[in-house]
């Protein structure tokens, strides 16, 4: 009888781990109510938004993100799919990424400021930020989030994306890097955050699906997605992230590469943290426009 | 740092830009947050950093990492090796515009802050006169000549020389606790071997003593292959065979293998290298 809290590799490859990771961590709901959760994720894509050179049409990027919000929330109307998450009261907080080859794009950043100005929300009221959200004042006094950032794979956690996203949020994110950063989801219970993230936004435009290091880029395993992965559900949104890169890997590679960590903490946030969905079976994922080499 | 090698200045009309940052363990994370680390594991002492310079080309970046010893340096160059050699120091590879290589216990990394034709020339110019400029060379670990060589399948660039159970989860993952019982005063090798169709691991650990190596076993086999009961081997839910067995002071776990017979072949011949190369 394993001793409880100890995953192995074999809890991986009986595709058990939720389950280990229940008996590990233990469990915050009844399995009843959980196993009626589920989950919303929207995947737009457009062959347009990038431009040769790789840089990012404007309007297309607005286009796409409108779209995906409006049938997250089930309107037509951006103002009005925009409005069921926010009020023209709200601080808010867009935490970004600026990791050095694979920032958000500026233009995703801007996409998301223009609907909540169009919503109401005051100028002095938005920022954008990602290493300095500590010291920001609209971080600081927030009411809401919007957490965007490219999805790629990480040295440390797997994958990066929204979950991993908020890292920053700690004076001390190197705390969070053992066991695969397992326990990424904690941050998201702390009160400078918790419940305050309305929209999480993985740009899939051009995504690193393998790679080495923290440190170093890899254009080899880059290629144009064109895409956004979007939902109200940060574990939802990057369990479908993980699987879009473990498609790639077995395209490009011809072989079932395995990361070289697994994403744990996608797991642990549904399991333990009570974060969203991690099981795909329960997600249920709307794909929209361009669908050539769609993979997911 | 007090330096042991000399970093050019100029290289194929990139220039030096005049400026030098260093950083010590403390301040290593200024430098490079989220994988900071992974050099302090392999005993990082010291980082020199110089940026070269050519109008209307990408910027070309040279680390380069002072580490405790020769082991260390080529722990970190060996922990994420995957190119082709690029024949400088005493191993290196180059791919995706990122040189590598290590020397003495040094590691060096240079890479383009962008493409274009001619920066690759320049890196690897900028390499070569690095290389030649550190005099002094040193020994990889010792454990990780126990690894059975290319006669037995070994791929060569999956060898990996390991610290901790930490870095051995990054690249080959084990379980979130450390059952294997690594610290620092143990050390061991990873490697991959083309066998057939498959690629299994080898996971070599040696131990200060055949007793912490005994009960680092029993503490694997209890948690991971507690159906094996005292076997030491059994058929894993992808059908694969895991095999562990001690050999002295050494652990010898084979993970992956197509059928039992290969995993114990495997084992042996490690066994036999532990043997020829002595302890």
């Amino acid at each position: 009888m394993k001793e409880t809290g100890i995953i192995t590799r074999r809890d991986f490859l009986r595709g058990t781990a939720g389950a280990a990771l229940t008996a590990a961590f233990g469990s915050g709901i009844s399995a009843d109510a959980h196993a009626e959760q589920r989950a919303k994720v929207v995947l737009s894509r457009s062959a347009e938004v990038l431009t040769e050179g790789g840089k990012v049409n404007g309007e297309i990027i607005q286009s796409m993100l409108d779209e995906a919000v409006n049938t997250l929330l089930g309107e037509r109307e951006p103002v009005k799919s925009w409005g069921k998450l926010f009020k023209s009261s709200d601080i808010v907080g867009i935490k970004s990424n600026v990791w050095w080859n694979m920032p958000t794009p500026r233009e995703l950043e801007g996409a998301i400021r223009k609907r909540l100005l169009d919503v109401g929300v005051k100028e002095k009221n938005i920022d954008i930020d990602d290493r300095g959200v500590l010291k920001k004042p609209v971080f600081l006094n927030s009411t809401a989030l919007v957490n965007v950032r490219p999805i790629r794979t990480h040295h440390w956690s797997g994958v990066g994306g929204c979950l991993k996203n908020h890292i920053m949020f700690v004076p001390n994110p190197a705390a969070y890097h053992e066991e695969a950063c397992s326990d990424l989801g904690k941050i998201w219970t702390y009160p400078i955050i918790k419940g305050k993230t309305r929209l999480n936004i993985l740009s899939a435009l051009q995504p690193q699906f393998y790679g080495r290091g923290a440190h170093f880029f890899d254009r080899r395993y880059v290629w144009p997605y064109k895409g956004l992965i979007v939902g109200t559900d940060p574990v939802a949104v990057d369990a479908i992230g993980a699987r879009l890169l473990h498609l790639k890997r077995i395209v490009h590679f011809g072989e079932d590469r395995p990361l070289d960590v697994p994403p744990v903490h996608i797991s642990v946030a549904d399991k333990k943290y009570r974060l969203g969905v991690s099981d795909l079976s329960r997600i249920q994922l709307i794909k929209l426009g361009w669908m050539e080499e769609v993979l997911i | 740092m007090k330096l042991e090698f000399s970093l050019p200045s100029e290289a194929k009309g990139w220039k030096w830009d005049g400026k030098g940052k260093k950083y010590n363990s403390r301040t290593l994370f200024d430098y490079i947050n989220g994988a900071a680390e992974l050099y302090l594991a392999y005993r990082f002492q010291n980082l020199a950093v110089r940026r070269f310079e050519k109008p209307g080309q990408p910027p070309i970046v040279v680390e380069v990492y002072e580490m405790a010893s020769a082991e260390d340096a080529y722990g970190v160059f060996s922990f994420e090796r995957q190119d082709e050699d690029a024949g400088m120091g005493q191993g290196s590879e180059f791919g995706g515009g990122l040189l590598r290589f290590w020397k003495g216990k040094y590691f060096v990394t240079i890479y383009a802050e962008g493409e274009s034709p001619e920066v690759e020339s320049a890196i690897i110019s900028l390499g070569r006169e690095l290389a030649r400029s550190i005099r002094v060379s040193g020994s990889a670990p010792k454990v990780v000549s126990y690894l059975p060589d290319e006669k037995a399948g070994l791929i060569e660039k999956s060898v990996r020389y390991l610290r901790n159970h930490i870095l051995l989860n990054q690249r080959f993952y084990i379980s979130n606790q450390n059952i294997l019982k690594l610290s620092g005063e143990t050390e061991a090798a990873l490697a991959q071997y083309l066998r057939g169709k498959q690629k299994p691991h080898l996971l070599l650990i040696r131990y200060l003593s055949e007793k912490k190596a005994e009960e680092a076993l029993q503490s694997f086999k209890k948690v991971y292959m507690p159906e094996a009961k005292e076997k030491g081997f059994l058929q894993t839910e992808d059908r694969k065979w895991t095999m562990a067995k001690r050999k002295k002071e050494f652990i010898l776990i084979i993970f992956g293998a197509a059928d039992l017979g290969d995993a114990d072949e495997l084992i042996r011949a490690a066994e036999v290298r532990i043997k020829e190369k002595g302890r």
